[in-house]
């Protein structure tokens, strides 16, 4: 049970300056699992795999990754370790083509041929960026704009992909490719994904488990079938009295 | 013609070399122009690194020419050769670059560039008061060299000349270099080359370093070609003004921009000036507006969008 543990976040606190975001957040991701984090606007969903990710410092808690405490490190030390991110926003390099963004994201690898090899994987898991690679990044639709957000952060040939906001903008059929790529990394390279999303019944449909948070904290954690038959998350996320 | 790069080379070793002998060809005045336009260029060059390719407007660059220039002038004045002294300066422009970088390269935006001109003007306010070491507000001399006029210019020609090519080659490997690569990533999106992975603080600090270290020599030539520096003149917030106009005229983020630029901007000022003597600051703003309405990329910029356009052309004639 211990050994395949990969992420271990245990009583954390964290905010921006003087304004708590987070109180006492718990939380695990075992190895090829995929978890999803669901709450309401300004619940902490994002502030919280910021501070996974190091871009926000904790001032309380414990964060570890494969059995290393990296409460203390700084982001670039994190994605080394193994950590992909995918923001919310996508944050793209818009004046960077789609080919330099997705390099940009083997930053820390040298460039040789294993990220070439990368780089076909990430064209053949999303096909319609090979046909722009050298286009500008800012002229992507949404979805595509998602699916180089996404492939950057594999780039890095990360243990755990973590996603903010998978469907945010995008059209269903988009986003239900996205799923299916989501299971395929899963299956096929054995990636733990931990991601949030705000459409619940597309979270709760990939995840194997999930988390609710509320005003900062965790107040649900359960696998992800029992949490769509729970009736307080039935009534407030998905709609249903 | 402007793709390939062979001839690229071929073209930039020529004009290298039809400036190394054009002195001999023109009068002493027209050397000193070039001199100074040379000397222009190798700031903008500091300014396009830091604004053009990682995005942060440097507006007070100026205090490192001021510090490489005092430095140079202390050092002299203490009996020092000139070749000794240029380490020294390039070296406490580095350190200030990086003791008042890591503070300040928080900031972005405009409040990275109004805090740089704070920490210039700050600079400024020590030299000017520091009397006993830098002559405070009536300016130093340093060393006259022993030899013509003629001879003289025609050093200092040249050693700027030498300074121009070294800055825009080693910036042209940086920007090619996977350092380069993350130092744009910045310019593009700086939350996400976080995100990345790319340690942000010490690209911003490094090329920053990189900046300050050719603004600085810059300053020790001109202090020992003018071998009289005043603090308001050397720390002027006008020289980095001056140099961020340079570099958006010849292209913002392009390897020859600041010198293309220096060149037009400096030749059109020279004749503006001697048409109109009384206008010619009104005249050269109105022309500066006009380009950059009509050439908002600058220069470069507007050549490579024309010989894209051309080949596009080209393809869709073949194409029929």
């Amino acid at each position: 049970m211990k050994d395949n543990l990969l992420l271990k976040v245990s009583n954390l606190d964290a905010g921006y300056g003087a304004i708590q975001v987070l109180w006492d957040i718990s939380l695990e991701v075992k190895q090829k699992e995929v978890v999803c984090i669901i709450g309401a606007n300004g619940a902490g969903k994002s502030t919280l795999l910021k501070s996974i990710v190091g871009m926000i410092p904790s001032s309380k808690g414990e964060i570890f990754y494969s059995g290393n405490n990296i409460t203390k490190m700084a982001s670039p030390e994190r994605i080394k370790m193994g950590l992909g991110f995918a923001p919310e926003g996508r944050h793209l390099f818009f004046g960077l083509t789609v080919e330099d963004n997705l390099l940009m994201g083997a930053f820390q690898r040298k460039y040789n041929k294993s990220v070439k090899e990368d780089l076909d994987f990430v064209y053949a898991l999303f096909k319609p960026l090979k046909g722009y690679s050298r286009k500008l990044a800012g002229n992507l639709s949404g979805g595509e704009q998602q699916m180089c957000a996404i492939g950057r952060a594999l780039m890095s040939r990360p243990t755990l992909l973590i996603i903010d906001e998978l469907s945010l903008g995008l059209a269903p059929v988009v986003v239900d490719d996205l799923i299916d790529i989501i299971a395929k990394l899963r299956k096929e390279r054995g990636i733990s994904i931990l991601l949030v999303e705000q459409d619940v019944k597309v979270a709760l449909d990939i995840a194997d488990r999930g988390y609710v948070l509320e005003a900062g904290a965790v107040s649900i954690h359960d696998k992800a079938d029992r949490l769509a038959k729970n009736e307080h998350i039935k009534a407030a996320y998905l709609g249903v009295a | 013609m402007f793709n390939n790069k062979k001839v690229n080379i071929f073209l930039i070793i020529v004009g290298i070399i039809i400036f190394i002998f054009l002195p001999r060809f023109v009068s002493g005045y027209w050397v000193r122009v070039i001199t100074t336009i040379f000397m222009y260029a190798v700031i903008s060059q500091g300014i396009n690194l830091m604004s053009g390719y990682m995005g942060y407007l440097p507006f007070g660059n100026a205090m490192f020419f001021g510090v490489g220039a005092y430095i140079t002038a202390i050092g002299m004045g203490k009996g020092l050769s000139f070749l000794a002294v240029l380490p020294l300066a390039a070296l406490t422009a580095i350190l200030v670059s990086i003791l008042f970088g890591l503070p300040v390269l928080r900031l972005r935006g405009h409040y990275f560039a109004i805090a740089t001109i704070g920490m210039s003007g700050a600079l400024l306010s020590v030299v000017q008061n520091a009397t006993e070491i830098t002559g405070g507000a009536m300016g130093t001399t340093l060393p006259i060299i022993d030899k013509s006029p003629e001879v003289t210019y025609n050093y200092f020609y040249l050693a700027m000349l030498a300074l121009m090519v070294i800055t825009t080659l080693t910036i042209y490997l940086i920007i090619k270099s996977k350092f380069g690569f993350g130092i744009r990533s910045i310019k593009a999106n700086e939350e996400a080359a976080n995100s990345m992975g790319i340690n942000t603080t010490y690209h911003k600090v490094i090329a920053w370093a990189i900046s300050a270290l050719f603004t600085s020599i810059a300053g020790a030539l001109y202090a020992y070609w003018m071998s009289f520096i005043g603090p308001e003149e050397v720390f002027d917030v006008m020289i980095a003004v001056n140099t961020i106009v340079i570099m958006l005229i010849g292209g913002a983020g392009s390897i020859l921009g600041p010198i293309i630029g220096a060149f037009v901007i400096s030749l059109l000022s020279e004749v503006v000036w001697s048409t109109f003597l009384e206008y010619h600051l009104a005249v050269l703003g109105i022309t500066i507006i006009i380009i950059v309405f009509f050439v908002p990329k600058g220069i470069t910029g507007a050549i490579a969008d024309f010989v894209k356009k051309r080949e596009l052309r080209l393809r869709k004639k073949v194409s029929v």
